[in-house]
């Protein structure tokens, strides 16, 4: 197995105060990894960090791959921007810009095939805002896709959809895991989706991580004690 | 007024190529303004302009005292303001940076954004005032300026200000993609390894340094006015961003012919008539909105 992403011993944090730490961590091609765990727990500083955006306090991080590709939270783009879902997706090749130029040929092919990868190609010049949240979660899917990734990271990809919504961005998850190899991690507060989806979880809590399998580790009776102790009955090392 | 339109056009033909190139400038800035929701900075920044070139009065005899102005004199510096406009532009431009750098600074430390760009603008304004007092060119002058005397605008002037803002739209032109990323999700850009601070910088920049350039030559009204009206009249009739850009721009042209002819025609004050018909452009979209309801 090809690995993508490593973490030993890291710690994350704010203002030189660590958020969660001691996180031991192995990403590899093909990786379907759910980061879950309690409100205010620390998910997102560990997603943040993974992303690059917090610096590493203690520990090393090492990422093995530059195709990385992310999609945020979708309530975090101000509807005010009158945007196409063509320049959203064309965002994601923005780093690749040369600066006089507009956006390369292949890059719009890229983004076209991103479009069409996701489902949206009739969509392709509709407003970013006059679309659905389901759709505008399948947007920003098809822009993390721009990277070509051999790792996505979403974060909250179903939240806020409706069921049919959110089992359409779950089947392209899927897909994207099984038929491309692309190792997936998410984070999300949705435990039943993420034990019907992911492989490994992430349990985090109260700045520690746990490792475990989804089904295993969030199992309703292991939940209880996990929400009450921060501890499962056993624990599974990834 | 009974002068024919062509002798008037001749007449103040620096003057209104002026208002034209802030009216196809001064609304793209604004139009990221609007969209990063900092509207507020279109009004404020200006007025601290203003303060900058008052102060630039009031520091005026003792800079070519002790520093000297290409050789003029304090009379002839206070008396022909075009002579010493490189001087002004300079002080307009160190009060505007200053102001906006001040604004970013409490951003970051605070999202109270209105009511700290609103103290920002008392805070100008009463400057301004203050230092009229204290400058020997005194109230009516600084009257004068905010009033904006577009028309009085010369050949070198004109070519200052026409300089600049090219160097604006250049800028604009070649990196709008990126301004419009960081300012959308700055986030992604710098997962993406865009150059965030240095995009944001350059946006810094350019805003200032048309607002500085601008206010000084053709006064805050104006400035104000195109900056902050035809973004907000663009923005219910434009489906992306790359049509957005287009038709804020072309408001603000349109405002500046329109004005020009209103001014001409009715003997109006150019600013004013400027920024009142970038006003009437809004209401073709605020109909538009109500008929999509």
């Amino acid at each position: 197995m090809t690995t993508l992403l490593q973490l030993s011993g890291v710690s994350f944090g704010y203002g030189g105060k660590p958020i969660v730490a001691g996180v031991d961590l192995s990403v590899d091609a093909g990786d379907f990894i759910g980061i879950v765990g309690p409100n205010g727990a620390g998910k997102t500083t560990l997603f943040r960090g993974i992303l690059g955006l917090l610096p590493v306090l203690s520990g090393h991080m090492r990422r093995l791959t530059e195709a990385v590709g992310y999609v945020p939270q979708r309530e975090n783009l101000d509807a005010i921007y009158p945007v196409t879902v063509e320049e959203v997706v064309e965002m994601g090749a923005y780093s690749r810009l040369k600066s006089l130029g507009g956006i390369a040929r292949a890059d719009r092919e890229l983004a076209s095939a991103c479009i069409e990868r996701v489902g949206l190609t009739d969509m392709r010049r509709a407003p970013f805002s006059s679309l659905s949240g389901g759709q505008r979660q399948r947007v920003l899917v098809a822009r993390g896709l721009m990277a070509s990734p051999k790792l996505l990271l979403l974060d909250e990809p179903t939240s806020g959809v409706d069921r049919t919504a959110q089992a359409r961005i779950i089947e392209l998850l899927i897909d994207l895991n099984q038929r491309e190899g692309m190792a997936i991690l998410l984070v999300s507060h949705q435990l039943a989706m993420v034990r019907e989806t992911v492989r490994k979880v992430l349990w985090v809590s109260e700045g520690h991580v746990l490792h475990g399998d989804a089904n295993e580790l969030l199992r309703p009776e292991n939940l209880d004690r996990l929400y009450a102790t921060g501890e499962p009955k056993s624990t599974a090392k990834a | 007024m009974d002068i024919p339109w062509a002798d008037r056009l001749a007449l103040f033909q620096f003057a209104l190529l002026a208002a034209l190139c802030a009216g196809l400038v001064c609304p793209l800035l604004g139009a990221l303004l609007y969209l990063r929701r900092t509207s507020f900075y279109g009004i404020t920044l200006p007025q601290f302009a203003t303060a900058g070139v008052v102060f630039g009065f009031v520091a005026l005899p003792w800079w070519i005292e002790h520093i000297g102005l290409g050789g003029l004199s304090v009379e002839v510096a206070l008396s022909d303001s075009h002579a010493a406009m490189n001087y002004h532009v300079a002080w307009a431009a160190v009060f505007t940076f200053g102001g906006l750098l001040w604004l970013d600074f409490l951003a970051r430390r605070s999202r109270q954004d209105v009511g700290r760009v609103a103290a920002a603008f008392a805070i100008a304004s009463a400057a301004t005032i203050l230092f009229s007092r204290l400058s020997v060119v005194g109230a009516s002058f600084v009257e004068e300026l905010l009033h904006g005397e577009v028309l009085g605008v010369g050949l070198h002037e004109f070519e200052t200000l026409a300089g600049l803002l090219s160097l604006v739209l250049l800028a604009f032109g070649f990196f709008h993609k990126q301004l419009v990323f960081v300012s959308y999700d700055r986030e992604m850009a710098l997962v993406l390894g865009v150059r965030v601070f240095a995009f944001e910088t350059l946006l810094t920049l350019i805003t200032g340094l048309a607002i500085s350039v601008g206010t000084m030559t053709l006064g805050p009204l104006i400035v104000f006015g195109l900056l902050v009206v035809p973004p907000l009249a663009a923005r219910a009739w434009s489906r992306s961003m790359k049509s957005y850009l287009i038709l804020s721009s072309a408001f603000g042209v349109l405002a500046v012919v329109l004005g020009v002819v209103a001014s001409f025609e009715l003997d109006l004050p150019l600013s004013a008539a400027i920024v009142a018909v970038a006003g009437l452009e809004l209401l073709p979209g605020l109909a538009l909105n109500r008929l999509r309801r």
